[in-house]
Parts: structure tokens; sequence; C-alpha cells
């Protein structure tokens, strides 16, 4: 818990680095098989993989080890912060979704929530978890769960519709118009039903940038 | 339509996760209705997750002993628990401060808050986050209330999260983050009310008694 006195009370708007640098997809894919990661990571979270979760925990935890160790200055705490991280990619990972970003950003944003968390738990001896409410992102799998209810305007979704993108059209009124299953969809499509989930969930947030829709309960 | 932007240094800081929990709620609240600077959040957070993990783990890694870890062991103990975070519902949340309701934003809904206090027309609860010279507070001002004209040693950022105000400088919106430091004086007003989070940096080690003196109000409410 090496914090000095000048640390805590130092202005923090000082002495922040500022990355400037641009990464182009060409190193992306050369540096990091962002596929496998990806893959890896929806196995974790569909099939609660064992094996995929050691993979994963060998690619990530020495870099989150090196990471922290630089931030926090003692092995103790980035040891914690492995610990923590990587228990949250396992009991996390199904909020992932491959559609919705690289599954680097996915991790690197839980190691980061758990880093804040611990530096305020360190600098201002508290014990709340703000993180979560301050980053929400690794939620936007929660509506994924939910339904329109039946008497929602549909003819104003109907119209809204057409201006999807095709795949997500599919999934959508196979879902909610014909009331199949993801499951059926998936099968139905040929597509992997982690797939078709998440087109339904990307289908479903663009719908409602368009419209104030009311969410019915949870569906199964 | 929203003017004041936090800066890219700010932004910087937010996605790794470096500044106080105050100007990072601050900075959420902001891009909840800022697409921009949302996106640019985003655009930040890929970049910054490509460095931190591009890098081999043999590089500069004088100092760690990742063999203290027992993988094996680490691994067996965290896939033993066969239980899913499940998302805890984001519920909204309203606070009515003298009679008017508000929507308080997602980022600061467990923040712990003090009890409301008032000054005339100004009603402030003060966010229980213990960082030290930051104080960070809700601050209602009632239609037809200003703040009087007040400085601070340090940096002071006022959030607009709902109504709208004015000051020497202009005019207001909701979303809109401004920052100001040490050398700008303001006087804001509002005609028909508004809901602020406010950011202030104290730091008023040598010129508190001065401040006190001449200005008692204006550091009481920041």
């Amino acid at each position: 818990m090496q914090v000095t006195e000048q640390q805590r009370t130092e202005n923090p708007l000082k002495t922040l680095p500022i990355h400037h640098k641009r990464i182009t997809n060409k190193s992306m894919n050369d540096e990091i098989n962002h596929k496998e990661l990806a893959d890896w990571l929806t196995a974790v979270g569909q099939d609660r993989d064992k094996q995929a979760f050691t993979n994963l925990f060998k690619f990530f935890s020495p870099k989150i080890l090196r990471i922290s160790s630089s931030k926090f200055n003692t092995q103790a705490i980035a040891n914690e912060i492995v610990q923590e991280t990587m228990t949250n990619v396992w009991r996390k990972a199904h909020l992932y979704s491959a559609d919705k970003g690289a599954p680097t950003t996915w991790v690197y944003t839980v190691m980061r929530n758990v880093s804040f968390d611990l530096l305020r738990k360190i600098q201002s001896k508290k014990e709340d978890t703000l993180s979560d409410d301050i980053w929400p992102t690794l939620d936007v799998a929660d509506e994924e769960e939910t339904e329109f209810a039946d008497h929602i305007e549909n003819q104003k979704v109907l119209a809204l519709l057409d201006s999807l993108p095709e795949k997500q059209q599919q999934v959508i009124k196979g879902f909610y118009f014909m009331e199949m299953s993801q499951e059926q969809l998936a099968q139905h499509l040929n597509l992997p039903l982690g797939t078709v989930k998440s087109r339904l969930r990307l289908a479903l947030n663009k719908l409602k940038q368009h419209v104030d829709l009311q969410l019915g309960d949870n569906h199964d | 339509m929203i003017k004041h932007h936090p800066n890219t240094e700010l932004l910087s800081g937010h996605v790794n996760g470096q500044l106080p929990a105050s100007l990072s709620a601050a900075i959420a609240m902001h891009n909840e209705l800022c697409p921009q600077c949302a996106r640019t959040v985003n655009n930040m957070t890929e970049e910054q997750a490509e460095l931190s993990f591009e890098q081999s783990p043999g590089e500069a890694t004088n100092d760690i002993d990742f063999n203290a870890i027992d993988i094996e062991q680490m691994i067996a103990a965290i896939t033993s628990d066969e239980s899913i975070e499940l998302l805890a519902e984001d519920v909204p949340m309203t606070v009515t401060v003298k009679g008017q309701d508000y929507k308080i934003p997602r980022a600061i809904q467990h923040m712990p808050m003090g009890k409301w206090n008032s000054f005339g027309k100004i009603t402030r609860a003060r966010m229980d986050l213990n960082e030290g010279d930051i104080h960070t507070s809700l601050l209602q001002i009632a239609p037809g209330g200003s703040v009087p004209e007040h400085t601070h040693k340090g940096f002071e950022l006022t959030l607009l999260l709902q109504g709208s105000f004015k000051d020497e400088m202009g005019t207001y919106v909701a979303g809109d983050f401004i920052m100001l430091d040490g050398e700008h004086q303001h006087t804001p007003e509002t005609t028909d009310g508004c809901l602020c989070f406010t950011v202030a940096d104290g730091a008023q080690h040598f010129t508190q008694g001065i401040n006190k003196l001449l200005n008692p109000i204006g550091s009481l409410i920041y």
C-alpha cells in the first residue's frame, strides 16, 4: 500500500500521460490474434469452457501483471489485480459480444475497472465499487433478454425495421414477429447462437435509439 | 447544444482509470449526453487496450516475478465457481429538491450523498468520496437564483445536469462540462432553475483565510 502523501494530494490533472498513437488495423492484426481471443471469450461465456479460460489466462495475466506492477509498484497489489480481473472475466464473459468490439477492449475495461476500485480503496479508504456505474459498458448485453410487449406500436417498429441492416432485420422479424426462439433462429439461419444473440441486441439498440419503447419483462 | 467538453487530457485520464471518481463520474455523465465525446472515449479505450496487450510479457518485467503466481492453482480456484455475474438492473432514480424532481444519472447513483442544505436559493448535497482537497456536490439553484462571485485556487468543474444557467461567458445547457481554473471568476445565474454536479479542488492551504473573509458563501457552496 505504497501511496505517498504527494501522490495523494497532487492535482490529478497535471500528471496524466496522453496517448496519441494511432493504431492501424494492420498492426492490430499483426500483434494480436483477436479472432482467437474472441472465440475463447465466447466459449467461456457460452459454454463455461475451462480450457478456453486457461488460454485467456495465459495470454492476459502476464500482461495485466506487468501493467499493474508499473502502476502500483507492488507485486502484492498487482497479483490482486490479476486475480480479480481474471475472476471477472470468468464470471462476466457471457456479457461479451464479439460484435460489440475487440476482446482486448473488453478485458482492458474489466482490468481498468478493477484497478480503479482498488486505487480508490487505497487512496480514499473507500470500499465502494463505483467503476461499474461510471463505465457501464460491460452490461450492454442486458437488453438481449427483453422482449417488446405485444401491444406496443408494431406499426412504428415495422417502419423503423427498414432502417436496419438486412441481417439484423432477419433476426428481429424472426424473433419478434414469427416468435421463433433464438436457438431456432440460429438453426434456421445457419448461424452460431452467439451471433443471433448479438445481432438481436444490436438491432434492438438501434431501434431504441429511434423510438422510446417500453421494454417488457425478462424473457427466457 | 452542448458546447463545453472535457479536454483530451481528461478523456485520456478517464480511459486509463487515473482520474478521481468525481471527475470520471462527471465525464461519464457528460458522455451520456454527448455522443461525440462518448465515441472519442470508445476509440481511446480501444487504442489503450491494444497498447496494453500487444507487448509480449518478456519486455520490461525485470521486477515482476510471474512465477510467484501459481497459475494452475489460480485458474482452478477461479473456474471452480460456476456462478455468473448477474447484472444489476438499471433502475431510474430521481431526487426531489425543493419540490422539483431531478433524474440522477447512473454514474452517481451509488455515490454516498450527504444531506441537502440550503443557502437561500442554493441547495447543496455533498458527495462523500473522501478525495482529499477535492469536493464534490450536487447543487440545485432555484429559479431566479445565482451563485455569488467566487474563485478557486485549483480547478472548478460544473457539469450541468438539468435546466440551464448563464454567466459572464454565455448560456449553458444540460451536458455542458464547464471547467474553470483559479484565474477565472464567474457568477452563474439561472432563470428557470437547474441541477449541477460540481467538483472543486479546494487547495485552500494559503488563501483560505482571505477567501473566507472575502467570500464566505462561495467557499461554502462548492
